[in-house]
Order: structure tokens, then sequence, then C-alpha cells
């Protein structure tokens, strides 16, 4: 394979968004999400019931509480029983059933486009499997594309007709630019009405912003979930034989810089990638955020189950 | 060095054109390729870190580009053939006569190399200096001429026959035939030259051939003539068996009497052991201490030998250097000696039959005496038996002496009883009961005999002459003669008749001394044949009558015993009686005749150099011989390549060169 094959094959084929998407979601595709929503809830059904409930207590079957009866509430609420017993006036309160919304945001920078766009694609297989479990499991799902130049929404959808809006939203949607986590995930934050539980799908190569951009999801009461979609020769690029004099081109801006790649030097990169990859790993996981690394060489479907396994994205 | 191609200028436009060239292709692939990275923060950070090695960089750049123009400039070099000086001289021929007589075995410094070892280091400076064109000869000039080396310009053949085929042997060098090898064989070729190394220890023909072959080459059109001498600033000592022989003595064949000579030809006195082996073992030797020059003739006498072959050896003291370094090369301290076969000796008894003590005497010795009695009537001098008779005895009492007397040894009886006599002794007086009263003991006709007490009725003394021996005397007189001349006297003055002496035991012991002492003169030492390619010799010296004789086989002495393989006979062609044997090493050859009436006979024959002008280590080149013009400078520089055109090595180091630029490249040692 060509030396510039491995990390890029130019600036401008990587940023002309030429990413084929057409085969994106086959009958294959399909097959593969029927057998994994099945998979799926057989593993929540054995920890939870299916469908999501919110905290708020208000008008469903089930007890939680007694207050006191305040002036306008419903009468017949108030609990008679204990008002024969002890005298006072409580009314009963209820929890009250509501469908909390999952939110898919996948990450379209020019980083993910790299090599045809193979992080992409893997970021959004991951996406339409985690919204057809959740469609099917009739929950509200919203998706959002994001990077500095794209921001697009599908609004909380509910039922599993549903799913092929999902397909073509993720294979329409426009793609490239700058990464910008942190703005991304400010806009979802600003969009969302409702918290829910929020699955951003990244590569997350963004030294600052990446955990801010988690951390300020986690604030506004987002249940957070980190999918970490690398490319292994991206990360290690020790084997790629790339070496000699090249000027190294970021593939999201203008910047560039002259070196000498060496073995010496690839090593360097590599442990550099896994201390970062690392050090964001532990940040999220230390402030209750599951943490998912991801490489493109792993199938889809084993990423998802492995995600329910641990749970917390449905219940 | 000179360009045999393109010219200098030529070659400096293709080198600015081709420059130029690699300047701007260079320049083209210094430019960056571009490689897209996700993440280009994260390699900042590695980055900065190998900024330190920029410095390096530029330096590997600017080694790559000096390759590039290193290999142009190579490649330029190549097309114009470059030669050295030496290839573009005539094509010389050099003919190398190498000295590899005994006294190049000489050591020729204190390190210890011999004449030899340095000879053979210039011939192969001689030959490493050899241009492409140029060729070469080796001529090894010892007793037999040998071409190592024929005509050839491949100089490992030439080294390679240093290396294994010359060595110092025996002998004299024999320059004639070797001078005369080379230049027949430079005729015709261009620049011929003649090297002669030699120590210039040389006999009389060899100068004259050096000689011979200077003055020529002084002459135009003649192959030129250069001598190097060896070794003449180095004094080094030899000490030389230079005769070695034995024989039997005629009364007791279990014992030998040899005779070895030795001469001290160095410059320092010399001390060492003379040893005489047979079969290994020690039977004789003795200390000797040589002045410089002077030779020593050592006879030692009645030395325990059964075997016929003989060694004799000079041997340097234990713990004394100097002795060891007197001696000078081996190859002159060692000798070999057959001893010859017995005949019986002639013994003719001339008696008139009164007195058969003697005659009794005479026949006690039959193992080796051959006797024959003749009547005084018939001792005349023309008697076949006297003539061939090796001693006669005279015992004829009245009857008169034959005159003259025969011309052979005699022992004779009271030669004065009769007025005329023939014998050359005087008589001094008659005696009357003479007393033997004087004796000289230490002489061999006296050994183990004593005269005391020997009564006799009368006798005369000798009026001896000087040279003359007295061996007994009476009251000084002498009655006992001995006169030595080309043949010996013993002259007894008494009769026999009238004295006791046959009744005693010193009688018969007189009588075998007698035999003795005559037989030892007449059997002469058998001299060894000294070393040559091809001596002349006659069968008869050896005791085989072979005038018939058409063919023998010479074997050569086994130079090792140990070795199971046994030399190989060599077939010779005898002629009249005569024959020419090759023999170039010292030893005991074995000759045996294949045909003729003597078909099986088998005798031996020593060879020795035993030649004190081959021992000698003294140069002897002066200027006469070779003038200063004919003597060879410093050995000559190494050509810098003996073979091939120098363009195409070139071409070697710039693919050598490329190969490791590409390899370093794909490495990134390079850029």
């Amino acid at each position: 394979m060509a030396l510039g094959q491995r990390i890029g094959r130019g600036r401008r084929q990587q940023k002309t968004k030429q990413v084929d998407r057409s085969d994106l979601f086959d009958e294959e595709f399909l097959r593969q999400l029927e057998l994994l929503q099945v998979i799926a809830r057989r593993l929540i059904r054995g920890r939870q019931r299916a469908e999501r409930k919110t905290r708020k207590v208000g008008s469903g079957l089930e007890f939680a509480d007694h207050r006191e009866y305040s002036p306008g509430d419903d009468i017949r609420n108030v609990d008679w029983g204990v008002y024969a017993r002890l005298g006072q006036t409580l009314v009963r309160l209820f929890e009250e059933d509501e469908d909390l919304p999952l939110r898919l945001v996948v990450d379209v920078s020019d980083s993910m486009l790299t090599k045809d766009g193979q992080k992409l694609i893997y970021a959004q297989k991951i996406a339409a499997a985690l919204a057809y479990v959740g469609l099917a499991g009739l929950d509200r799902v919203g998706l959002t594309a994001f990077s500095a130049k794209v921001h697009e929404t599908i609004p909380a959808i509910r039922g599993k007709g549903r799913i092929f809006r999902v397909f073509e939203f993720l294979k329409n949607t426009q793609i490239g630019g700058p990464t910008d986590i942190y703005g991304g995930c400010k806009r979802v934050a600003a969009q969302s009405s409702q918290p829910g539980v929020t699955v951003v799908l990244s590569d997350f190569y963004d030294l600052e912003g990446a955990f801010d951009g988690l951390n300020m999801l986690r604030f506004r009461k987002h249940e957070v979930v980190a999918i970490q979609v690398l490319d292994p020769i991206e990360a290690n690029p020790v084997d790629t034989g790339l070496r000699g004099d090249v000027t190294l081109v970021d593939v999201e801006g203008d910047d560039t810089r002259d070196v000498t790649l060496s073995a010496s030097l690839l090593e360097s990169y590599a442990e550099a990638h896994e201390r970062f990859c690392t050090h964001l790993a532990n940040k999220c996981r230390s402030r209750g955020m599951p943490f998912f690394s991801a490489s493109i060489d792993e199938p889809f479907d084993d990423l998802v189950l492995r995600i329910f396994r641990l749970g917390g994205v449905l219940r | 060095m000179n360009l045999a191609g393109w010219a200098l200028a030529e070659l400096g436009v293709v080198f600015a054109v081709g420059s130029g060239v690699i300047t701007l292709l260079y320049l083209l692939r210094m430019r960056r390729r571009q490689v897209v990275v996700p993440f280009a923060a994260l390699w900042d950070q590695v980055t900065r870190e190998s900024e330190s090695r920029r410095l390096w960089r530029k330096l590997r750049r600017l080694f790559s580009w000096l390759v590039q123009l290193l290999l142009l400039a190579l490649v330029c070099l190549a097309l114009g053939d470059p030669r050295p000086e030496v290839w573009l001289r005539d094509p010389a021929t050099t003919a190398i006569v190498i000295d590899t007589s005994a006294s190049m075995a000489a050591a020729a410094d204190e390190d210890g190399n011999t004449r030899l070892t340095l000879a053979l280091e210039r011939a192969r400076a001689e030959v490493e200096a050899l241009g492409p064109a140029d060729h070469a000869l080796i001529i090894a000039a010892g007793s037999e001429v040998s071409v190592p080396a024929p005509i050839t310009g491949e100089a490992g053949t030439l080294l390679r026959a240093l290396e294994e085929d010359v060595a110092a042997g025996p002998g004299e060098a024999d320059l004639s035939r070797a001078l005369l090898l080379a230049r027949n064989a430079l005729s015709g070729r261009s620049s011929p030259r003649i090297l002669v190394l030699t120590d210039g220890a040389l006999d009389g023909p060899a100068l004259d051939a050096v000689g011979r072959c200077t003055a020529r080459g002084q002459l135009e059109g003649e192959a030129r003539c250069e001598v190097f001498e060896i070794g003449a600033e180095h004094e080094v000592g030899n000490v030389a068996i230079t005769a070695f022989a034995a024989r039997r003595y005629p009364s007791n064949h279990d014992k030998v009497e040899v005779l070895v000579e030795v001469q001290n030809l160095g410059e320092q006195p010399a001390r060492f052991e003379l040893r005489v082996t047979a079969d290994g073992l020690p039977v004789g030797g003795k200390q000797l201490e040589l002045a410089p020059g002077a030779r020593a003739r050592e006879v030692l006498p009645k030395l325990e030998a059964a075997r016929e072959r003989l060694v004799a050896e000079l041997i340097a003291l234990p713990n004394d250097r100097e002795s060891a370094e007197s001696l000078g090369p081996k190859i002159d301290d060692r000798a070999y000696a057959v001893i010859p076969p017995l005949d019986p000796m002639e013994v003719v008894l001339v008696t008139d039959g009164t007195n058969l003590f003697l005659e009794a005497a005479l026949l006690t010795l039959d193992d080796y005496v051959r006797l024959t009695t003749l009547t005084p009537s018939e001792g005349d001098p023309s008697n076949p038996a006297i003539e061939t008779a090796n001693v006669v005895f005279y015992d004829i009492a009245d009857n008169p002496l034959p005159d003259p007397l025969p011309d052979t040894n005699l022992v004779i009886f009271d030669p004065h009883r009769l007025d005329k006599t023939p014998v050359p002794v005087a008589k001094l007086k008659d005696l009357v009961s003479p007393r033997l009263s004087e004796q000289k003991k230490d002489h061999p006709l006296l050994e183990g005999v004593v005269f005391k007490d020997v009564n006799m009725h009368s006798g005369d003394s000798f009026d001896i002459d000087p040279g003359d021996v007295a061996l007994v005397s009476h009251l000084g007189d002498p009655i006992v003669v001995l006169r030595e001349a080309e043949h010996g006297m013993l002259l007894i003055g008494f009769d026999l008749r009238s004295s006791d002496l046959p009744l005693r035991t010193a009688f018969p012991l007189l009588v075998a001394n007698a035999v003795d002492y005559f037989g030892m003169r007449e059997a002469g030492f058998v001299a060894a044949i000294p070393i040559g390619a091809s001596r002349d010799l006659a069968l008869a010296d050896f005791g085989v009558p072979g005038m018939d004789v058409s063919l023998l086989e010479v074997t050569p002495p086994d130079l090792d015993p140990d070795d199971d393989e046994a030399p190989e006979p060599q077939r010779v062609r005898a002629q009249d009686g005569r024959f020419r044997m090759r023999a170039l090493i010292p030893g005991v050859y074995t000759i045996a005749v294949q045909d003729g009436d003597a078909e099986g006979s088998v005798v031996e024959v020593a060879v020795n150099q035993a030649n004190a002008a081959a021992s000698n280590l003294e140069s002897r080149l002066d200027e006469a011989t070779v003038p200063e013009a004919s003597r060879a400078g410093e050995p000559p520089d190494p050509a810098p390549l003996s073979e091939g055109p120098l363009w195409t090595l070139i071409m070697l180091i710039a693919v050598t060169l490329i190969a490791i630029e590409w390899a370093t490249y794909h490495r990134r040692k390079t850029v």
C-alpha cells in the first residue's frame, strides 16, 4: 500500500466529502440490525423494563409518595385511608411514565473522513444500530451530525418505522469541516429541551474541546456515553513504512509541518496517541460517563452488543 | 598518471554539465512529499522533540548531493581511462636469475634471513612492479639450471614459482648456463633485461659468465644485465667438510679408518665437534678448533664400523652460540662415505725354504692375504706375481737380491748379507750379538711388538738418510729401518735364522703390522663424487668390470627414511664402461647394473658437496666483473595495478557507491 494511503492520500482528496455512503444501509445491514435488536432487547430485559421513565412524579399508575394537600390538587388523589387513621389530608403521588430521548451525536468532521471515510461510516453504522434498537423499544431517538461547519439535527422521532428517516439523515447529511466537539455539544445541549441519554460518536481528535464538550452535556443533566472511533493505522503508524522527509498537512486546516519521519518518531507518536486516549477515557469514567473505544477493524455489531452489555444506553 | 581516453578539458565540460543536471534533479528530489494527518496537534507535540536533529538532516542532504557528484566524477574519470606511467612505457621482459647455490643458504642479516630469502624478496618486488604488458621469467641457477616460471605476464604464476620452486641446494651456481639460457629466452623481445640475484660467492666460470653478461649488457641491442648482490655486507662464518672418505683395515675388516678434511672459511676462529656416525650411531668424533682460513685433515683410526655407510657431521658445541654461528650453512656440515670393499692383498714371499716361520706367519693372514711363495731365482721384478704384488718379502739367506729391486713395497731380511746389494740404504757396521735396546713404540709397524730380550747372533746397522725411520736400534745404531718413498721398504738388519725372534709373539705381530701398513699405503681412500648435474663416471672406479654394460639403474638417497615411499630409481645409459650420473643431492646413491656380464652387481657411491669453493661465502664480485653501472639499484615500486584497465576498477567503485547509496536511502540513512 502506498505510503500516502496509510494516513491520508492527499489533503484535497480528503476534504472533498467524497465518502461513498450510497450502500451504507443495505438489506444485509437491515438484517444485521434486526438480529441485533433481538439480542439487545434480551440483554436489556434481563436487567429492567423496556420503557424508559423519568424521575418525575405525576399521573402514572405506580405509587411514589405522599404530600400535604394544597388547594388546587385533584381531590381524587387524596388518601382517605390516611385521613381516617391520622386525620391528615395527604394526597398520593404517582411516578409519571415518560419516554426519555436517546440522542445520537455523530462527528462528521474532516478527521473522520480519512481513508475513504471509514471512521465516519463506522460511526454512522453504530449510530444507526443504536437508533434502530431505540426506536424498536419505543424510545424517542434524535440524531445530530456536527462539525465546526455542519450542524444538522433530526428532532426526536418515535417508532420503528421511522428508522428509514434515520438512514436518510445519516446518508445525506453534510460532512466535513474542522472538529469542534465543544461547539457541537454546546448546540446539542441548547437544542435539547429535555435531557436524555446522549451518545457522542467521534474520534475526539480535539486536544482541548473533547472532554469539555462531553462534560458540558453532563452538566446539562445529559447521561453522556462517549464512543471513540479509531483507525488503528492512525493510532499507531509505525508499521506504515512511512519514513523520510515529508510535509505533514493537517486534514482539517492549512497547518503544515516539515518533519523527518523515522521509526522512533512514529513510535513517539503512537505513545502520545495512546496517552491521549487513555487520559480522555479516564477523565470521562471518573465523572460517570461510559467511554468506549472502537477500532474500525472491530465489527460494529460486536461493539453495539458490548455497549448494551455494559448498560446505561437503553433501559 | 595519464589519461588515455577523453581529454581533461572534455571531461571538465562533461562534469560541469552533469553536476548541473544532478543538482537540478537533486533539488527536485528534495521536494517533500505531503502526508495528510488527521491529528496534527498531536504530531506537533512529538515533532517538537526532534527539532534538534534538523542540522544533521541538512548535512545528510548535503552528503547525498556530494555522493551524486562523486559518482559523476568517477564516471568522468573512467571516461578518461587513466593509466599509470608504468603502463605507458614499452613492454619489458625481465629474466630473473636467482643463485641457488649452497652459499645462498647463509644468513644475510641479524634477523636470521638467508641470502636466498632476500633474493626472493627482491624477485617478488620485481614481479610486483611489472606493468600489464611486461613479462618475466625466473631461472634458478644451482648445480643444475631450472626454470621455475617460463616467460609469462601473470604475476601470480611468477610469485607462486618463487614461493614453491626456488630453494638453495648444494654445490656451485651454474651461472654460465643460466645466463646463456636467459639470453636465449630474451632474444627478440623488447626491452630485454637480465637481473642476477647472487651473493657473489661464485666459482671462476660463474664469475666469468657474470662478467661477460654485464659487459654485453652495455652494448646497444643487447639485453641489459644487472647484478643485485646480496649479503655482502653481513659477515658470516662457515666451516665445511671438504673431504670425507673411509676404508677398512686389511687385517681387520670390522674396523675402518676415516679421513675427514675440514676447512674454516670464515673470518673468525671456529670451535665445533666432528662426529662420525654409522646408521645413526656415533662411532667416532673429535673436538676441533680452527683458525680463520685453516684446513685440517683428520684421520680417525680404527673406528668400529661394521656397516658400509658413514656420515660425518660438524656439530656446534653445546650452549655455545659462537660455535653455532661459526659453522654457517648446514648444507656443507654433513658428508657421506661408502666404505669400499677390500680385496685380498697380493703378498709374495721369496724364500729359500729354510725359514718356515715367516711363511707360517703369513699363512695366518690368509683371510685377507693371497700368498705366493717363490724361490730366490724366481724373485725377479719381472715375475708377474711380483709385478702385481702389494708386498714382497725377501728372506733368501745367502742368495742375492734382485737388482733392481721390484717396484713395490718390500720387506727384506738381512739385506747386507752379501757385499753387493741393491738396497738403497747403506750398511753402517757389523754388529755382534746386538741388543735391541731402542724401539719406536708409537709407530704402526711396531704396534704390539716388543723386541725386548730378543737374542741374535749377529746383525748389521744401517746408515740412514734423513726421512728414514729407525724403528729399532742397538745402542743408537739403527737395525730395523723404514724408508718411505713411492713405495715403502722395511729393512731388518739380521737373519731370522740367527735370532730367536721367530719364536716370540712379536714376530707374527710384526709380519701382520707390515702387511697392514703397506696395505694401507696401497689401498687408498675412495673419494666421494662431487655434486653435479651430469658427472662423467667410470664403472671401473667402483670395482665393476663393465665395458659391456649398457644400462644402469641409479637410486638416489632416501632423504626421509621414516617415509615408506622409496626413492624412484632412474635408468641411465652406459657406454664403454662410462656413464653420466645426475647427482644433485648429497647422500649415498645405489648403482645397479642391469645387463652385461656384471648384471646384478650393486655398488654404492657417496655424493658430497665437498667443495671449498662452493662453501666459501665471500663475495668475489668486483668492479671489473660488475661495474657500478651494472649493479641493480633499489627495488622498484609496485605497479599500482598489474592487470586490466583502471577504468573498470573505477566503474566498480562507482557501482559499489551506488549500491551503498541505494541501500542507505532505503533505510532512510541518506535522503
